[in-house]
């Protein structure tokens, strides 16, 4: 049906003589998703515009930047910082090495901000050049919807103007939320943690998820004292269960204090910092608070309801696998949608918007096997599914591999942090399932078996391939003992 | 050791091995369990490579903040000292790996006597099957004042860290060396006798790695044969070679090549056939021109890397005892440089790549990583995609930058399950690390075709004419030089023919300046064919075979 459709719809293109409507392709929003979906949509030979608002670095309802959460408040300063806070432990590493540093080592955190704000700016100019060579119309301002076809535009001046468009795209991502208790006003999101003024001595994180554990190790690698807060056993809700337990205890083996099954219920202002009451009732005294309580979809202001866009519980907006909204010519990808948040999705699931609605192509995103990393210090990347989601869908008994080592950097620095991999491997067929590491170099090396993934392979595969010696990642294709064989039976309840 | 592991262990043979004592350097009687790989080979190398890439990051770390009230400095003694505790617990390690397996332990040198007995300092020893693994020795070429040169083995166990080394070999060993004493922040020196290093390696990635060692500091001397080397009275090398002479150096080295250690070990008495390297000619099974006697790894000389010779020794042992004749595999063998930055490949290179498959479709990347834009270093990353043109199969993948052993390996497992370049654009990438690049590479660079002429013959030949003589132009400008202009590449491959007639050699260069980049021919095939340089619209091919 939907193929039909789509059908007739590319047909109406080719037919319609563009007269009737300012643009082919009004986009809502300039990340990760709006800006792959204009530029693809524009190559196809659609005219373009793309409404986004005023660069800054921490987010508002005024305020964004071309390039978005991605280029400006997410992946890309995170990683910076990450990179930054990384070194201390290659100080500590160098000692056995033989490497001697007399004095003091001083970490200049005004220096890395304005190094990293200089990046950003430098992206987000890259990102306005590469939308202008693809012949994208650039409107600044917040965009919402006045019915199917029209949008206004609210300029930073406070004036309003209308475009119309015959498809509307969606991408307007997400932003971070705080959870309401008592002094929530006194905590900060990642946005403002990626631009404080200056590094907190005493960090409190509220969360468990990969942007909680991120900043723990961020700022832990800066030398600050770091308390993290989850209400489950284990960070990393969604991981293999295995893995998190690693990745807590790696945290903890650097300097991180974890408070599993705690939550805050109270902020306050004293003279020595922000009073942190938790649930337990244990006092702390912080300098910053950071909630990395999770993120809600941008969609409140888009004025949705005049065009009868819908939207779930939690306000992402509601698309078919084509990322067709419940308004036929209105579509939306990336967080804004709640599928996967991450910024090579959106840019999937944009590339598939245009070859459906401009290319002539009817695409659907393939949510199978995506990878994805967690920028802890040392940092977990996955591809596939967990043992447990393994388990859950398997019709026959699941082998496990797995294998926990010493990296050979550690043989010499004596830093105790083991390197843990695992395989899920489907006992009747030998495809791979899933593959996961903790460990350094994790997400560079995942990265190749999520394409080893995508080409079928089966642990035959794994073993028949020569390993690259001596690495970290030929331990994935010498794992020939198996660690376990799970029954889909006996599925093991976890409440973790 | 894992031959006679496994024998040992999986199918219950009664297995021996015998290995001389342990040496940092090995000798006609030294060496140690473990062998090249584990005492004086990967290992070793890599724990200094570790150690050497600090500088690289204490440099690295100013861009993101820090700061040193004196700079780091590095003592030898200590890493020398932990590097070699750490190879004697190595050979513990495996020294009881092999005891648990059950193998019995010789120490001592083995000799093979005949088919069935092996002579372990003077003790007889016989069995069913020989298997023998002895690896290769550094070589070095036999010139005046060879006695003041270091080889590989010395190189790693020094007692002081080289004020100024002469690094003389444009291999493998030879950049990972440079690499390491450059990083120690000794004055590196490279000589090499060709114009680039790495032969046989991809020649964009000769020119890359070579380019961002000299930015670290490395000096490269090329095309230059070592002929001599003099100690002056301070104590200090001169290195003369057909160019002239450096001095000044505390240190000089050579990874000029290994050999198979196949001396002395009564071979030639037994009839165990060598070739004119001495390495032990054995057939697709590992099995010598003696029934009983096999051979692996460095002393056959075939792909010598340590998960080779794991390979050949498990499949000899599934041979042998396990009733499963089993050939070991040698295609889409992946390998490392671990040079700064280190290099990454599998699969085959373009110019071997375009001599088997004709039609290959090159995808290239060269950027800047995120972590270099803050660093303010000159670091980059280059990579390279070649894809069959005609079934879309990748058939080799190639990189340069930090990480890329790390990130090939998975590539490497991907080839082996029939890797196609839809597979890596399906693949979503890891955002924001380097890897993803090769998942994001969506417009050929280039386009090689072979056949490219032939689909010109079905053109309409009155338009060919009329692009022939107004499109382009070529001339001969020396004998070894053409210039060729073309508008478009089916008019290009016609000229080629054309050019018969003025003798293109092999060691002729053809610059082709074409607009889309598009080269190939038929009738004349190109065999070797390798871009030197590049600019926008122009490609300068070397060392062009044409087959008349």
């Amino acid at each position: 049906m939907a193929r039909k459709m789509l059908k007739d719809e590319e047909m109406a293109v080719a037919a319609d003589d563009g007269g009737s409507y300012d643009y082919d392709l009004f986009v809502i929003g300039a990340g990760s998703g709006g800006v792959r979906g204009s530029r693809t949509s524009a190559s196809f030979g659609a005219k373009v515009a793309i409404c986004e608002l005023p660069f800054h670095p921490i987010s508002s309802d005024w305020q964004g930047g071309h390039g978005g959460t991605c280029v400006i408040r997410g992946c890309v300063p995170k990683k910076i910082l990450v990179y930054g806070a990384s070194f201390r432990g290659e100080f500590e590493d160098s000692k056995n090495f033989g490497w001697e540093i007399n004095g003091d080592i001083n970490f200049n955190w005004k220096k890395l901000l304005e190094n990293k704000t200089q990046e950003i700016v430098r992206l987000n100019g890259v990102y306005q050049r590469i939308l202008g060579n693809s012949g994208v119309t650039m409107i600044e301002g917040a965009g919402s919807l006045v019915d199917a076809h029209t949008v206004e535009v609210t300029k930073p001046d406070g004036s309003k103007q209308r475009y119309t468009a015959k498809h509307i795209l969606i991408a307007t991502g997400s932003r971070a939320q705080r959870v309401n208790i008592p002094g929530k006003e006194l905590a900060i999101t990642s946005d403002e943690a990626l631009s404080l003024e200056e590094l907190p001595k005493r960090a409190v994180i509220l969360g468990g998820g990969y942007i909680a554990v991120e900043f723990a190790s961020i700022w832990k690698g800066m030398g600050a004292q770091v308390d993290l807060f989850y209400r489950k056993e284990l960070p990393l809700r969604g991981f293999d269960d295995e893995m998190r337990t690693v990745v807590a205890s790696n945290l903890e083996g650097r300097g991180i204090r974890l408070h599993p099954g705690t939550n805050l219920s109270e902020l306050s202002k004293t003279a020595d910092g922000i009073k942190v009451v938790t649930d337990k009732g244990e006092e702390i005294i912080a300098d910053v608070v950071l909630f990395a309580t999770g993120r809600t979809p941008n969609s409140q202001r888009l004025n949705l309801e005049a065009a009868g866009v819908e939207v779930d519980n939690v306000g992402a907006i509601k698309v078919d696998e084509y990322s067709r909204t419940s308004v036929p010519n209105i579509w939306a990808v990336g967080d804004v949608t709640n599928r996967i948040n991450l910024t090579p999705v959106a840019l999937m699931e944009a590339t598939c918007f245009s070859k459906t609605v401009f290319g002539g192509q009817p695409t659907k995103p393939d949510y199978r096997d995506v990878p994805c990393a967690v920028f802890s210090i040392p940092p977990l990347s996955v591809v596939g599914l967990s043992e447990q989601q393994a388990l859950e869908e398997a019709k026959s008994d699941v082998l496990v591999y797995t294998s926990s080592f010493n990296p050979m950097k550690n043989s010499i620095s004596k830093r105790q942090e083991k390197t843990i991999m695992k395989l899920v491997v489907d006992s009747e067929t030998d495809r791979v399932l899933g593959a996961s590491m903790c460990g350094p170099d994790a997400p560079e090396i995942i990265q190749g078996m999520a394409v080893a993934l995508k080409c079928g392979a089966t642990k035959a595969t794994f073993d028949s391939t020569v390993g690259i010696h001596p690495s970290a990642a030929e331990e994935f294709v010498t794992m020939r003992t198996l660690t376990r064989r799970v029954s889909a039976a006996s599925k093991p309840k976890t409440n973790l | 050791m894992r031959a006679s592991r496994v024998a040992a262990s999986l199918y219950g043979a009664r297995a021996a091995v015998c290995e001389m004592p342990f040496a940092t350097v090995a000798s006609d009687s030294l060496g140690g369990v473990g062998g090249t790989c584990v005492l004086r080979g990967c290992v070793p190398k890599k724990l200094l490579v570790y150690a050497s890439k600090y500088s690289h990051e204490f440099e690295e770390s100013r861009g993101f903040g820090w700061t040193y009230d004196t700079d780091p400095k590095h003592d030898w003694s200590t890493l020398m000292t932990n590097k070699n505790l750490e190879l004697k617990r190595l050979v513990r390690v495996q020294t009881n790996m092999l005891k648990n397996s059950g193998v019995t332990i010789i120490e001592g040198r083995g000799k093979v006597v005949d088919p069935h007995t092996v002579s372990v300092d003077g003790k007889l020893y016989t069995a069913k099957n020989i298997l023998i693994a002895v690896g290769g020795r550094p070589s070095m070429p036999d010139i005046p004042g060879i006695e003041h040169v270091i080889d590989s083995d010395a190189a790693l166990d020094l007692t002081s860290r080289p004020e100024k080394i002469a690094v003389v070999g444009g291999g493998y060993i030879a950049l990972e060396f440079a690499g390491i004493f450059n990083g120690l922040k000794s004055g590196v020196h490279v000589f090499i006798r060709q114009k680039k290093v790495l032969r046989g390696f991809y020649e964009e990635v000769r020119d890359f790695v070579a380019d961002q060692m000299s930015l670290r500091g490395i000096t490269f001397h090329t095309e230059e044969t070592p002929q001599a080397v003099t100690k002056s009275d301070d104590g200090l090398l001169t290195l003369k070679t057909n160019k002239g002479s450096i001095n000044g150096f505390s240190h000089v080295m050579f990874a000029t090549g290994r050999k198979p250690n196949t001396k002395n070990l009564g071979l030639e008495e037994v009839g165990v056939k060598m070739d004119k390297h001495g390495a032990i000619v054995v057939d697709e099974f590992s099995r010598t021109s003696v029934d009983s006697i096999w051979a692996v790894g460095d002393v056959t000389n075939r792909v010598n890397l340590t998960p080779v010779a794991l390979m050949e020794g498990g499949a000899l042992v599934k041979t042998i005892f396990g009733n499963e004749p089993t050939k070991p595999d040698h295609s889409a063998v992946p390998s490392a440089v671990f040079s700064q930055p280190p290099i990454g490949q599998v699969g085959l290179t373009e110019e071997k790549a375009i001599e088997k498959y004709g039609d290959v479709d090159i995808y290239t990347s060269n950027f800047r990583p995120l972590r270099a834009t803050l660093s303010g270093l000159p670091d980059r990353v280059y990579m390279k995609v070649i894809v069959c043109a005609n079934t879309d199969k990748v058939i080799g993948v190639h990189m340069c930058g930090e990480d890329a052993p790390e990130i090939i390996q998975g590539i490497a497992i991907a080839v082996k399950a029939g890797l196609r370049k839809q597979n890596f654009d399906a693949t979503v990438g890891v955002h924001p690390i380097t890897a993803e690049e090769l998942v994001t590479m969506r417009n050929p660079t280039r386009k090689v075709r072979r056949d490219a002429a032939d689909k010109a013959k079905m053109k309409d030949e009155a338009t060919s004419q009329k692009l022939e003589a107004s499109a382009f132009t070529y001339a001969l400008v020396s004998s070894f030089i053409f210039v060729v202009i073309v508008a478009g590449v089916k008019v290009m491959c016609r000229k080629i023919r054309a050019f018969r007639s003025h003798q293109i050699s092999q060691a002729t260069r053809i610059i082709i300046v074409c607009k889309g980049g598009l080269f190939g021919d038929s009738t004349t095939r190109v065999h070797h064919c390798s871009v030197v340089s590049q600019s926008s619209h122009i490609f300068i091919y070397n060392s062009v075979l044409v087959h008349h």
